[in-house]
């Protein structure tokens, strides 16, 4: 059925509430030298309500980017160090006993934020990933018999090293696919790098200002779930998850072999939501294509499970994506 | 005659009687063996059957001697078949044996007697057939070393025969239809429909400017935007501009943004590059239609139709005239001329 959207006055209201995302940007700028692509996902993840899993070798800049996301949004942070002797406890919190009180009070973990950067998140078993993932899907956490609400917005990056895997427990695939977004970090340009140096050596490390309060993001969601999808891009979604399904329907008869599972349907909604914020930062009150492709690759690349023939083969799921896209119709 | 000369006279007589008695029991056996030949002259190498027969009562058994290579130095057996049983009436058996013989050497040959020892052992004499001569002919001119050296002779050429192909007619069939199995498996197991063009009529070929342009004809007709379905509407002239942009310029429209259309023209040689600027209007309007809701003026419609009109019109590929119809061009023309004048 046919909604009645006006699509004007969805217009009007993204120029008025996504007025900040240039200057969120630019405030990145000034401090993560290249990288844009990290920038891009880290808004796309704060705008959709949705959690980042990012892969890349150490030293590229994760944790100072989301160090002044939160900056900038003048929002709690917390990083947690993923090691194997982890807790569950030390990520959500526990009961500790107060002598002065006589009583068990709460110690609230470093969940407890805005902003959290689970370093190397394969380095912890999987109960702690499971409490991460469980909070990260509720968005609350039961201590003791309370429950307690995450503060909104909460953002989860969490950080793969696709090097050393030796000693890490790697995520299962049913607790990846909560993650909205996987970004493949890659180093920096020449000049991006030369820039880097010149800025470590004369010790004048640009500050992020602070320009925004959590609740201008908040407002931002809301009006970023208005954007305007049509019924054809929500087709369009769907071929694309399909297609990662059923390759064959799709005349890709040879990656039938090669993906053990395709994506879920967290995957459309995933891919619907972060089209819309991606729509959203173009300052667009509707989705196109465009948008969907733009950040396929992220929402899919940790979704589709590849058989052993494909690890054969050499054939990654990237470019499994970047057939699908060229062999599905757009509308 | 005295008594003892009597006694003598009688004990002979009794003697020959037993003798007679012991020799018709052999005769009573009445085996006989017999050799025949197909010919008595043969060419040099040329090949005749010789026929063994043996007749015998049908209770003994008695074997046929054992014939390898050779009948004589200088007759050969080529081939040798099996025993064959003729008639068997009377308590007899008439049993036969065929070998092709062949000789090499010029001359009268003699055949021995062929004996059937076995046979001969069993019943105590000698079993054997009749002796044969064979005469062996050389056609052929004697070299004579006195008239000098010469050439060989090249192998005679024999005038070709179809008949000579029959033998591989079961084989050529046999593959043929080995290779038709093969073929129809192979379309049937890459989904492909057998061809069966023989029964088709050839379609004409129509050109991707031609198809786009009937299209655009079909959706005009269709007066869709009129009828308050402007969404169908530029989404058949975009999917129309799309296919024929991918069979025209082999760019995939079909499965690429306005954006990517418009960076995949970069690297095109058009002729008319407000054509590209049309098709950029048609598309970014279209996209506004089906992802935004947009409502576009008549005018704008009618803009994009005839925008979509002239890009194909301005980017068809040229038709390629032969010959005889360029005359045929040139001679209207110059008619049309001179009923003017």
């Amino acid at each position: 059925m046919e909604q009645s959207v006006d699509i004007k006055a969805i217009n009007e209201r993204i120029k008025e509430e996504s007025s900040f995302v240039d200057l969120l940007t630019m405030e990145m700028n000034k401090v993560i030298v290249g990288q844009k692509h990290l920038v891009e996902g880290l808004l796309i993840g704060l705008l959709s309500d949705g959690h980042i899993l990012l892969e890349g070798v150490p030293g590229l800049a994760k944790t100072l980017a989301i160090n002044t996301l939160a900056t900038i949004v003048d929002a709690k942070f917390s990083r947690i160090q993923f090691t194997p002797d982890l807790l569950p406890a030390d990520l959500l919190g526990t009961m500790i006993y107060s002598q002065k009180k006589e009583e068990f009070i709460v110690k609230q973990g470093p969940i407890f934020t805005n902003f959290v950067l689970a370093d190397e998140i394969n380095r912890a078993p999987a109960k702690v990933q499971s409490a991460l993932l469980e909070a990260m899907q509720e968005r609350q956490v039961t201590i003791g018999e309370t429950t307690y609400p995450l503060e909104e917005p909460f953002l989860v990056m969490a950080t793969q090293n696709p090097v050393e895997q030796e000693g890490t427990y790697p995520l299962p695939e049913a607790q990846v696919d909560r993650f909205m977004l996987k970004l493949v970090l890659d180093y920096p340009k020449k000049d991006e790098e030369q820039m880097i140096i010149r800025h470590n050596l004369a010790k004048t490390f640009p500050k992020a200002s602070c320009i925004l309060k959590p609740e201008d993001i908040i407002r931002a969601r809301q009006v970023v779930k208005d954007v305007y999808m049509d019924e054809k891009i929500e087709k369009y979604i769907v071929d694309i998850t399909f297609a990662t399904r059923y390759p064959e329907q799709y005349g890709l008869e040879k990656f039938k072999d090669m993906i053990s599972f395709g994506a879920s349907p967290r995957a459309s909604i995933s891919l619907s939501m972060a089209s819309k914020a991606f729509a959203f930062i173009k300052r667009r009150g509707y989705v196109i294509p465009e948008d969907v492709r733009a950040i396929c690759h992220d929402v899919l690349r940790h979704r589709i499970g590849l058989s052993y023939e494909a690890e054969a083969n050499n054939v990654t799921s990237e470019e499994i994506i970047s057939e699908i896209l060229n062999q599905v119709e757009v509308p | 005659m005295n008594k003892n000369s009597t006694i003598y006279w009688l004990m002979s007589s009794f003697l020959m009687l037993v003798l007679l008695c012991s020799s018709h029991g052999i005769s009573a056996q009445n085996v006989t063996v017999s050799a025949k030949m197909d010919s008595t002259i043969i060419f040099i190498g040329g090949q005749i059957d010789l026929k063994l027969q043996l007749s015998q009562p049908e209770e003994l058994e008695l074997a046929f001697p054992l014939l390898t290579d050779t009948i004589t130095g200088n007759i050969e057996i080529v081939r040798m078949n099996d025993l064959d049983t003729l008639s068997k009436e009377n308590g007899r058996l008439l049993i036969e044996q065929n070998y092709r013989i062949t000789s090499f050497d010029s001359g009268l040959h003699f055949v021995p007697p062929i004996v059937f020892e076995q046979a001969s052992e069993k019943l105590g004499q000698v079993i054997q057939t009749e002796p044969m001569a064979l005469m062996v002919v050389n056609p052929f001119e004697e070299v004579d070393p006195q008239k000098g050296i010469v050439d060989i002779k090249r192998p005679q050429d024999t005038p070709f025969h179809l008949s000579e192909l029959y033998k591989y007619l079961p084989w050529v069939l046999g593959l043929l239809l080995l290779s038709g199995i093969v073929t129809f498996i192979a379309l049937k197991f890459f989904g492909k429909d057998v061809p069966v063009r023989i029964f088709k009529k050839e379609e004409p070929i129509i050109p991707p400017h031609q198809r786009a342009l009937d299209e655009l004809e079909r959706i005009k007709l269709e007066k869709l935007w009129q009828s308050n379905r402007v969404k169908d509407y530029y989404s058949g002239v975009t999917d129309t501009l799309r296919h024929y942009i991918e069979e025209r310029f082999e760019i995939g429209a079909m499965e690429q943004t306005t954006d990517e259309i418009m960076e995949s023209f970069k690297g095109v040689d058009v002729r008319d590059v407000k054509s590209i600027e049309n098709l950029k209007q048609i598309l970014l309007t279209a996209d506004l239609v089906k992802f935004a809701k947009h409502e576009p003026l008549p005018d704008e419609n009618d803009l994009s139709m005839i925008n979509a009109y002239f890009f194909v019109n301005q980017t068809k590929e040229e038709e390629m005239k032969t010959l005889e119809e360029e005359k045929e061009e040139m001679l209207k023309s110059e008619q049309n001329e001179a009923v003017k004048e």
